[in-house]
């Protein structure tokens, strides 16, 4: 009898075994694992229907077993009955469920399409990189499987994976890679792409030699792992980059969709068997959490770690409710059939509302406070029980004791994340394990702020619009709530935006002075908030267009700690080019010297001399021209603009060296004198420093910078004549009105 | 996105556009001074969302209402500040 503990790695469908599971033994070992897993799906409709579906499966040449059963489904208020169908395999499963939906198309069916490994998950309870003590049969099955840890431990014993670092030497779609340069460990290795058999034998050797878990790859989904697939078969030779040698790589074709108001480009993806490939250009969410959040994410999702690292967090909660619901023995609808209930104008207008966001005090503030709820509407939703099945709430009061499927799915992983959050508190800046906590935050962040929007989402399994409505009427509530606490304090409140609040009284200035707020917000709402930090001063920005309009998410300021807080500002634009960004920011740092509001005109002419240095550097040829690069995304098909824009003026020029840019992708550009207006960055050619459009980037710094000065009282048109050099006295002399043909010359 | 209804702000710009041939046939400077009170009003969106009201103008007027009350206490009490200096 064999018996042994480790990290669960991988699973895959199997056909032969039910299905592959991989793991990771306590000695070191890499152990491909059979397990026997029949698995069922369910068809409902009337009973005569349903006797001939099962008349019709009995005749079929394997005939499954099936049978009458009483299950629940989530949107109805008595059981169903349905016919449940049991297959051998989720392979064989699959196979049978389209034979029977092809025969019976008006039958309604469940389970149908769950991803194996949550099925796995719901019906074992081990995860990705769960600990488990296994118990093997003769022929390597799984015989016994006990799970040691919860997908919810703070600190999981972390599995001893050894990573392979692999990337072309430049980005395949800008030149033509010449070399592979593959990191493992301490070394580095450089092989030579021209020389493709010699590269191929030397990444087996390393393959076979190193035998690494983690394949990560930059530009591996779109290039390099299909081109060394497609070099391998050319030369007749196998790469081993799955450690099933049984299987080949899979591919998963590109896309291009449109999501939350933008065309999104989703490259193709190339994935392994028994070992995982990661591409960081190709992750989701890559820049924010890497890999300890990728891990962490397949962990709590359930799903396997390289499809966990590539879907959206959309997918990562509705697999975990799709979890909840198998292990509550709730249906996992196939398609959604519920449909939004009539409703009348007037429910429509009460309820059809989003978060609160107030016109804040415009101008500069400070010390203020800035209170947070801590994950407001997952905290919301738990609290007021807010699910598709539960009565709806009344404002923060739940109709139901009884947890839905919602708050069941959603309270372990908000006491993980509250958890997570007191101990990245507790830790110095320093601490090594601070940043594995803060990707760790960060993964869940994603996950519960999509599940929100999953509750409204027409298409997702457990969706009901009213519960996403009533989430948001909890969250107005709250905030409400909190305004009142703040306000019966004696607080000024300055500016609400959905979940915060900036609040300010005067005398108070330490995080002490505010704590009286967080204590009445949780006695008065049952919500955690907390303070986000106390501010030195914070600016709030009126309109651009309209300099009495104030706007909800502009502002700009400094911690007590001496970090900063800008949102909504040009430094916040992803089409700024980095030059303007970095003189932006240089003088918020700059600004963020003044300890009070009093003091900031005295960082004045330190600020107009940034500007003034920068412009400088602009006019000598010094700014490079990597840091003028704007990034527009395309929005369609080169071909189907009427009236190009700079993005696809720029595309246009690539598709003429033969390369396709797909809506979705982001063009790099730098805007030019003349006809057309642009130069792609990815040309062949770099631009000619002397075509860079000077007059276009000095304003574009100009407006950047009087965003961020005008609320000193520097007005954009004193700002063009100040660092234009047309007025070299005084600065306080400046009329402030200037002479309209002047301003003229200085905007063109 | 997803929405069923304008938002308070798109509310907002259509009942400002209803105004438009009020205000071309009103003398520059009344122009002036009714585009103040429209700001005015638009200082109160958030509590406008909030009230979500049939017609959200009547809303908006009383927006303009509060703002001018708050301006005539503001003067109120410099009045009677200046008064007592004279005294």
């Amino acid at each position: 009898m064999n018996e042994f503990s480790g990290w669960m790695f991988d699973l895959y469908d199997d056909p032969a075994r039910g299905v592959a599971v991989w793991w990771i033994t306590d000695d070191g070992r890499r152990l491909c694992t059979g397990h026997a897993f029949p698995v069922r799906f369910f068809a409902a409709g009337g009973a005569a229907r349903l006797a001939e579906l099962a008349h019709w499966l009995n005749r079929l040449p394997d005939p499954p077993a099936c049978r009458l059963e009483e299950q629940r489904d989530l949107f109805l208020p008595q059981p169903l009955t349905v016919l449940a169908v049991e297959a051998d395999s989720p392979t064989a499963q699959a196979q049978l469920f389209k034979q029977t939906e092809r025969a019976f198309p008006d039958l309604t069916y469940y389970d149908a399409d769950v991803a194996t490994p949550l099925r796995y998950t719901a019906r074992f309870g081990a995860f990705p990189l769960a600990r488990c003590r296994v118990q093997l049969g003769a022929e390597d099955e799984i015989e016994r499987l006990e799970v040691l840890d919860e997908r919810w431990d703070l600190q999981p014993q972390p599995a001893p994976l050894r990573v392979l670092e692999l990337e072309p030497d430049c980005n395949p779609a800008s030149g033509t890679p010449r070399a592979l340069l593959a990191h493992c460990g301490r070394h580095t290795c450089r092989f030579d792409l021209r020389q493709a058999r010699a590269t191929l034998i030397n990444l087996r050797g390393l393959l076979v030699q190193e035998d690494p878990d983690v394949i990560l790859s930059e530009y591996g989904d779109t290039w390099l792992l299909p081109e060394l697939l497609r070099m391998a078969e050319e030369q007749g030779m196998a790469l081993p980059l799955s450690r099933d040698l049984r299987r080949k790589a899979a591919h998963k074709k590109e896309l291009t969709y449109f999501s939350y108001g933008q065309i999104v480009y989703r490259g193709q993806q190339t994935l392994l068997f028994g070992r995982w490939h990661l591409d960081r250009r190709n992750a989701m969410l890559w820049d924010d959490y890497a890999l300890e959040g990728a891990l962490e994410t397949a962990r709590i999702t359930c799903l396997p770690v390289q499809t966990a690292a590539r879907t959206s967090p959309g997918t990562g909660i509705s697999s975990m409710q799709i979890v909840t619901a198998l292990q509550n023995g709730i249906l996992v609808p196939w398609h959604k059939q519920q449909a939004e209930r009539p409703k009348t104008a007037l429910d429509l207008l009460h309820r059809d509302l989003g978060g609160l966001v107030y016109q804040p005090r415009v101008g500069v503030h400070g010390p203020v406070g800035a209170v947070d709820f801590i994950s407001m509407y997952p905290s919301v939703m738990v609290k007021a029980n807010i699910s598709p099945e539960v009565p709806l709430p009344n404002g923060l009061e739940p109709a139901s004791d009884q947890p839905g499927l919602i708050p069941q799915t959603l309270a372990p992983l908000l006491e993980k994340r509250v958890a997570l959050k007191r101990k990245i508190a507790a830790l110095p800046k320093w601490h090594p394990r601070r940043k594995r906590f803060e990707a760790l935050a960060s993964a869940h962040k994603w996950l519960l702020v999509t599940c929100f929007g999953y509750l409204g989402y027409k298409n997702a399994r457990f969706g009901r619009i009213e519960s996403h409505e009533a989430v948001t009427a909890g969250g107005r509530e709250a905030v409400l709530r909190a305004k009142e606490a703040a306000e019966d304090l004696g607080f000024e409140v300055l500016h609400i935006f959905v979940d915060g609040l900036w609040v300010q009284k005067p005398g108070c200035s330490t995080p002490a002075d505010f704590s009286p707020i967080l204590d009445e917000i949780l006695q008065r709402t049952g919500l955690p908030a907390a303070l986000d930090g106390v501010y030195r001063w914070v600016v709030f920005l009126p309109s651009c267009q309209d300099a009495r309009v104030p706007v909800g998410n502009r502002y700009f300021g400094v911690f007590q700690d001496g970090s900063l807080k800008v949102r909504g500002i040009e430094a916040r634009r992803r089409d700024t080019p980095p030059w303007i960004k970095a003189v932006q920011m240089e003088i918020v740092q700059h600004l963020a010297g003044a300890q009070s509001p009093a003091e900031l005109p005295d960082f004045l002419p330190g600020a107009l001399s940034i500007v003034r240095r920068a412009l400088a550097a602009l006019s000598a040829g010094r700014v490079p021209l990597a840091d003028l690069l704007l990034a527009q995304r395309l929005t369609r098909e080169v071909k189907d603009y009427t009236t190009p824009s700079p993005a696809a003026r720029a595309a246009a020029q690539l598709e003429a060296m033969g390369k396709h840019i797909r809506p979705g992708q982001r063009v790099r550009f730098v805007w030019t004198r003349g006809l057309p207006g642009v130069h792609a960055w990815d040309l062949p050619t770099p631009p000619d420093p002397a075509e860079v459009d000077c007059v276009r980037y000095r304003t574009m710094l100009l407006r950047a910078a009087s965003t961020v000065l005008q609320p000193l009282g520097i007005q954009r048109e004193t700002l063009y004549q100040y660092c234009c050099g047309a007025v070299e006295q005084n600065l306080w002399q400046i009329p402030k009105r200037l002479n309209p043909q002047l301003q003229m010359s200085y905007l063109i | 996105m997803g929405r069923t209804l304008p938002s308070i702000t798109q509310e907002f710009y259509e009942e400002e556009a209803a105004l438009s041939r009020f205000r071309r046939a009103l003398r520059r400077s009344d122009q002036l001074a009714l585009d103040e009170l429209l700001v005015a009003a638009r200082q109160h969106l958030a509590a406008a969302a909030y009230a979500s009201n049939l017609l959200p103008m009547e809303t908006f007027l009383l927006a303009m209402l509060l703002e001018e009350h708050k301006e005539v206490q503001r003067l109120r009490t410099e009045v009677e500040r200046l008064q007592k200096q004279d005294e």
